[in-house]
């Protein structure tokens, strides 16, 4: 099992403590494609970023690849996110005043890995996305679509465990969208990535293999969907 | 390393105009701190002429006049200094090396037409060491000199320039016959005037000028060459035993501290060294106050920096920045501006001291009777330079490190969820 979360709670202690995940219990295998799918207040995000490290949680247990996450340094934290998560996020999060390649670069940056090599390994992931004329760009100089290419040639560059997808395609047209889940469903099944996608989209869920939805900060129906027929979008590649 | 500093290439970039006003700030700390010690060097070397010579190990012991009557003598009595002072002082032996008199006198110089007034000095020829009289051409007073009562005399460039009719070339004096008083001496030797000095300094045989003294062959001054006192305690202990022993010498009464007046050079140029350093430190704090506001303008700039780019940290961090090569980068950044521009300021304050040394610095007061310098060797030197470098490096340490630390610990999701 790569990603085991056994009733794990979060609360935010604010003004009104908000209790916004009550006991999660999942499991997800290596190799799946799966979506997490519910409305805004769910609980999705927080459960992202606790999958993503980026967060701790109250209680429960959560490991990857049988490795417990909890109370993790800063830096260890760090560590971890660096080999075992690739992200990709709505706001493709690139660093503007850093071409595409070295956006690419920066996770192996991060690793350590020499300047020539890295170059290398960036640029592989760089053209096998389609955008070998596209390397030396800074970001403001590249469509929402190519944008979100480089973002996965980044979330790829380290070859990850998992890759996260927080609405991967939320600032893109609808166009655009088919094509970036076509990359991700394709990702997954030629080579075998585990792919976790975030939505509050029908459409985009319809692409996963298995559609998790949760609702007030528990898991409520969990939908297998390898017919891809859960919805009426995406069947027909209308997705908005 | 490479790969750290053509990031911060990248983001210095982005702000050239502010990068520019902030480190203009710490090159005009700099600057300051430059041109404050070079003139202070300055200032230094001129008070003191000869700032690099070794420490002088003397005592000049003058006679004064009893304060006391005792056993006989009344109140008022002289203190005559004479040749068996110079044999008493032996017995001091552990702690004074050589100990030699000196009969002084005021007198005029002549040469042709030309005269001048100086003080004449009868002298032992070791003297010259103790004394630091530097001979620029010909020799000083030998022992020959001193056992043949020869007329012969040494006596400063200025004057001697002035006995030649203000000609520079003072080396022609040099083998001529001058006047002291109406007596013919042989120049044999020209020294270095004492720059700052009020009139001028001859030299003759110590017994040349006992015979030419009509009131009596008295020494004017003592002079001590001493070793092993090394602090202001030993010293008037060592000043205290000597003069006790001199007033029972001559039969005063041996408290009487009036006999007998003594300057320590040894004492005098540890104070000044003293004041030198205090000065010097006074110096660099007015000047590290002035870095300071360019220090506080480089740490608010990386400030407002890292609140800009709190997301670009964020982003980072989900990619496997760890805390620490956070605050590197910003630390780093914060060392590079304030290290570049202090740099610049260096250079510009350097070629300030350099601009200052040759105006104010070759161009000595006028005051009338002497001509005064007020700066001398304007300008830092290699280890002001460096502490300098060291200074700005650590200055852009601090500068970088609350910045730094703010950047390094901004929780991941904070940092992404806000704002570009």
């Amino acid at each position: 099992m790569l990603i085991e979360l056994k009733d794990v709670n979060k609360t935010y202690f604010g003004a009104q403590p908000l209790h916004v995940l009550k006991g999660i219990n999942l499991e997800i295998e290596r190799g799946e494609f799966v979506s997490i799918m519910g409305a805004s207040g769910s609980g999705k995000s927080t459960l992202l970023n606790i999958l993503g490290i980026l967060d701790n949680y109250d209680s429960g247990e959560y490991r990857i690849n049988g490795k417990l996450i909890w109370d993790l340094t800063e830096a260890k934290a760090a560590e971890y996110r660096n080999k075992m998560i690739g992200f990709i996020f709505q706001s493709y999060n690139l660093i503007g005043f850093k071409t595409a390649v070295e956006n690419v670069e920066l996770p192996l940056f991060y690793q350590g890995v020499s300047r020539h090599k890295r170059h290398d390994m960036a640029m592989e992931y760089i053209e096998r996305l389609g955008l070998k004329d596209w390397s030396g760009h800074y970001p403001n100089e590249m469509s929402g679509g190519q944008k979100q290419r480089v973002a996965i040639a980044r979330a790829l560059v380290t070859k990850p465990d998992i890759i996260l997808a927080d609405e991967p395609t939320g600032a893109l047209d609808s166009k655009t969208s088919v094509e970036i889940m076509e990359l991700l469903k394709e990702l997954n099944e030629r080579d075998k990535l585990t792919i976790i996608v975030v939505t509050h989209e029908s459409g985009v869920a319809n692409y996963t293999n298995r559609i998790i939805h949760i609702k007030d900060g528990i898991i409520g129906e969990i939908e297998e969907n390898q017919a891809h027929n859960s919805v009426r979008f995406g069947s027909d590649g209308t997705l908005k | 390393m490479l790969d750290l500093f053509s990031e911060i290439w990248s983001t210095l970039r982005q702000n050239k105009l502010r990068t520019t006003l902030t480190g203009f700030a710490v090159s005009w700390g700099i600057i300051i701190i430059i041109v404050l010690i070079g003139t202070g060097n300055g200032l230094m070397n001129a008070l003191m002429n000869n700032a690099n010579d070794t420490v002088q190990n003397i005592i000049a012991v003058y006679p004064g006049v009893s304060s006391k009557p005792y056993n006989g003598i009344k109140e008022g009595a002289r203190m005559r200094f004479n040749e068996r002072d110079i044999a008493f002082s032996d017995q001091f032996s552990e702690k004074i090396d050589r100990a030699f008199g000196s009969l002084e006198f005021s007198d005029t110089i002549s040469y042709g037409k030309e005269a001048l007034s100086s003080e004449v000095f009868g002298v032992d020829p070791m003297i010259k060491d103790s004394w630091r009289v530097r001979i620029v051409t010909g020799r000083f007073i030998n022992q020959s000199d001193l056992k043949d009562n020869s007329k012969h005399i040494v006596i400063d460039d200025d004057a001697a320039s002035q006995l030649l009719g203000d000609d520079k070339d003072y080396s022609k004096l040099l083998g001529k016959y001058i006047n002291v008083g109406n007596i013919p001496f042989k120049v044999v030797g020209i020294n270095e005037a004492e720059e700052q000095s009020w009139g001028h300094d001859s030299y003759i045989p110590y017994t040349t000028a006992r015979t030419m003294r009509t009131e009596g062959a008295w020494l004017n001054r003592i002079t001590l060459e001493f070793h092993d006192l090394q602090t202001k305690e030993a010293n008037e202990e060592f000043e205290n035993a000597y003069k006790r022993a001199m007033n029972t010498f001559h039969g005063f009464d041996p408290e009487d501290t009036r006999t007998t007046y003594m300057r320590n050079y040894y004492i005098g140029n540890q104070q000044m060294s003293k004041a030198m350093r205090i000065m010097r430190l006074a110096l660099w704090i007015l000047g590290f106050l002035t870095l300071l506001s360019g220090i506080v303008g480089v740490s608010n700039i990386m400030l407002i920096t890292v609140k800009e780019r709190i997301h670009e940290f964020g982003i980072r961090k989900a990619l496997g920045a760890k805390p620490i090569s956070i605050m590197k980068l910003i630390v780093v950044e914060s060392v590079i501006i304030t290290a570049f521009f202090g740099y610049i300021g260096m250079v510009v304050g350097m070629a300030a001291d350099y601009f200052l040394d040759k105006t104010i610095g070759s161009h000595p007061m006028d005051m009338g009777i002497m001509q005064l310098y007020v700066f001398k060797n304007i300008g830092v030197g290699f280890d002001v330079a460096l502490e300098a470098t060291l200074l700005l490096i650590v200055a852009g340490t601090i500068a970088g490190i609350i910045p730094a630390w703010k950047g390094a610990k901004v929780r991941p999701i904070e940092a992404l969820r806000a704002e570009k």
